[in-house]
């Protein structure tokens, strides 16, 4: 993985009109993420947070307001018409809702035929040939394709959304909550499906979600944000491990277990309060609201962000302290 | 009369029926509650886990027939049969509720004290002002922070815990025996559920109240339920104390869900462990076993005759499954 990124994203902003006049709401402030060919990396955060909006700037379903998005080096904002258009193909978009996202009207291989269509695929012949083999690699059965999308489970759904849009050959995907309206045991399949097409297809996917275990084990990198910004980011396994934000320590420990044993001795819940509203976010370090462990200096200035190891970083002036084991987040607070 | 379940459904069956179709969302089900306890119900969509618990109360969609069979007592009463302005007097009063999702549970154009003093005023016949008074102590009760002021806000005002927790508050007004809360920590992110869950059963134990708590997390479940039922198909598969169901899982679904949850050392980029298939579609009741086409135990017989529960062992923990329970008659 030491070639250059598929995706590039630098200091990405998304602002939104308030209904306050002249107030802005912030909901993506100054991100940077890259995604190399053929990984998935996790984009991990609670609602509000901006996690969506970061993912719907990026294949251009919102404007962005400052910042750049590079697909294999070329910066879209530069391109318009067919050139844009072009670009956009290699950049596709799963959305949550399986129930929404499709036609029910149209039968699934309409619905695939015209995702061809528009994909630039003039001979029926072809766009036949396309279909069955593209549900070959969502692993429906050909005979699917003259049912209704209504007809269908959740789970063959959104594989049907998966094969539309793998229809155009894309780099990368935008995977917004793709599993989290799929019942538990039907998740596995489609994760599973993911995982397959990764490996076969060398597709990069941004996985984005608030189920961190899911995460951990598809992602080979995870981002975590909180109120618009990245707060920490680094490999799966050791962002799991040692945790060197306080939000991500905070987070983490959050997860129930499945275990009565380990739930019935947990103390009183970590996090105190909720995420502050984006239209005021608190000055200097954004979760010092409710970190336990910020001081004065935390509401002066926005921390940098500390490199802790290669490709791991967290902004957070404890850093280097919560990643070497020297402090940590997950003290019992008062009550509050 | 302290031996008496508060809550004790036997053999519940709900069919429902509508101009084009005829389900059976329930299927034979039996569970008790006792004061004090927490019960949860755990299935995916579609496991009937809300009917049930909704159809004998009347709380069911408009244009649907609803047919109810068996017996649902609640504190020495039977409920089946009873007519709606009957079971009027139970809803929101000795049976409180809390619904999934705390936006369109409330009403957007109202203010949140008065919405807790109507239920205070409608069941315990309070005047407003004492109901006004009542409903500033139940804002405390939840744990919100200037509850003052929050009584003259509108929901939209208020963040989705927040809005959740006066939810809680409105189902607490009518000084309920009984809690039935609907995935109540679904539409809440994971730092918030630890918030409100943790409330709950703090309420719970401390009003001596019995909770069911309906859910397709067995998260949720591990920390705040004593008891649990694990639905599939509109069956009960296994029911049992908490400690020893997820920890020993018997019946080969719930054994199969638990599996499926991704676990903290299971290598990265790993595939996910999940149930083959997919579950049935609602419609006549299956004949035999409805997990026997997902099932890797299953045998010729299980799709012929349908599986009973069975206690096994330390006779706490029941399973329908007749592999299963052939199994321990053997050994």
């Amino acid at each position: 993985m030491t070639h250059a990124p598929v995706l590039k994203v630098e200091n990405l902003q998304t602002r939104f009109k308030s209904v306050q006049r002249g107030k802005y709401v912030h909901a993506v402030d100054d991100v940077s993420l890259e995604l190399y060919p053929g990984e998935i990396v996790g984009l991990v955060g609670e609602s509000g947070c901006g996690k969506s909006t970061l993912g719907r700037t990026i294949v251009g379903l919102e404007k962005a307001s400052g910042g750049r998005v590079l697909l294999d080096g070329v910066d879209l904002s530069g391109l318009s018409g067919a050139a844009l258009r072009n670009s956009r193909r290699a950049l596709q978009y799963v959305f949550q809702d399986p129930y929404s996202s499709l036609n029910e009207r149209q039968t699934v291989g309409e619905a695939l035929d015209e995702a061809l269509l528009i994909g630039g695929l003039r001979s029926q012949h072809e766009r036949n040939r396309r279909t069955k083999e593209l549900l070959d690699q969502v692993g429906l059965t050909h005979a699917i394709k003259d049912r209704h999308t209504r007809e269908l489970s959740g789970g063959q759904r959104q594989r049907v959304a998966i094969a539309r849009s793998l229809a155009v050959n894309p780099r990368v995907l935008i995977c917004d909550e793709p599993v989290s309206a799929l019942d538990l045991s039907i998740r596995a399949q489609v994760m599973n499906l993911f995982l397959r097409l990764q490996r076969e297809l060398g597709v990069a996917c941004l996985f984005i979600a608030h189920d961190l275990s899911l995460v951990r084990q598809a992602a080979s990198r995870v981002y975590v944000m909180y109120l618009g910004k990245i707060v920490e980011h680094g490999p799966s396994q050791e962002l799991y491990d040692r945790p060197s934000h306080p939000y991500s320590q905070m987070l983490l420990a959050s997860v129930p277990v499945v275990d009565p044993r380990v739930e019935k001795l947990r103390s009183a819940p970590l996090m105190v309060g909720e995420v502050p509203s984006p239209t005021s976010p608190p000055s200097g370090c954004r979760f010092r609201t409710r970190c336990p462990l910020a001081f004065d200096e935390c509401a002066r200035s926005t921390p940098p962000s500390y490199g802790l190891s290669p490709d791991h970083n967290a902004a957070c002036v404890f850093a280097a302290d919560l990643y070497g084991g020297k402090r940590s987040a997950l003290v019992r607070q008062g009550a509050g | 009369m302290h031996d008496e379940p508060l809550l004790s459904v036997n053999n519940l069956t709900v069919d429902l029926l509508t101009a084009k179709s005829a389900v059976r969302p329930v299927d034979g089900v039996s569970y008790s509650v006792r004061q004090g306890e927490c019960l949860a119900i755990v299935g995916e969509s579609g496991s009937g886990k809300t009917v049930m618990n909704f159809a004998p109360l009347g709380l069911m969609p408009t244009g649907v027939t609803t047919n109810l069979s068996g017996s649902v007592r609640f504190d020495g009463q039977e409920l089946i049969g009873l007519a709606e302005p009957e079971i009027r007097k139970f809803r929101g009063k000795s049976i409180g509720f809390i619904f999934q999702d705390p936006m369109s549970a409330l009403n957007p154009v109202r203010r949140i004290g008065r919405q807790i003093a109507e239920m205070a005023e409608l069941h315990l016949n309070m005047s407003p002002r004492s109901a006004e008074a009542r409903a500033l102590d139940l804002v405390k009760l939840v744990g919100i922070s200037d509850p003052a002021a929050r009584l003259r806000q509108f929901p939209h005002e208020l963040s989705g815990g927040l809005r959740q927790r006066i939810v809680i508050a409105i189902a607490l007004a009518g000084e309920p025996k009984l809690l039935i809360a609907d995935e109540p920590t679904t539409a809440l992110d994971v730092t918030v559920q630890a918030q409100i869950l943790r409330l709950l059963k703090d309420l719970q134990q401390r009003l001596n109240m019995a909770m069911v708590l309906i859910t397709h997390d067995m998260g949720v479940v591990a920390g705040a339920a004593d008891d649990i039922v694990v639905m599939y198909a509109a069956r009960a598969a296994e029911c049992g104390p908490v400690d020893k169901v997820l920890v020993n899982p018997r019946h080969p679904y719930t054994k199969g869900l638990i599996n499926a949850i991704p676990r903290r050392d299971d290598p990265i980029g790993s595939e996910f462990r999940g149930l083959p298939g997919v579950p049935p579609m609602l419609g006549a009741p299956i004949k035999g076993c409805a997990f026997a086409p997902r099932c890797e135990l299953a045998v010729a017989a299980c799709t012929r005759i349908r599986p009973s529960m069975v206690p096994i062992s330390d006779r706490k923990v029941s399973v329908a499954c007749s592999v299963v329970n052939q199994g321990k008659a053997a050994a």
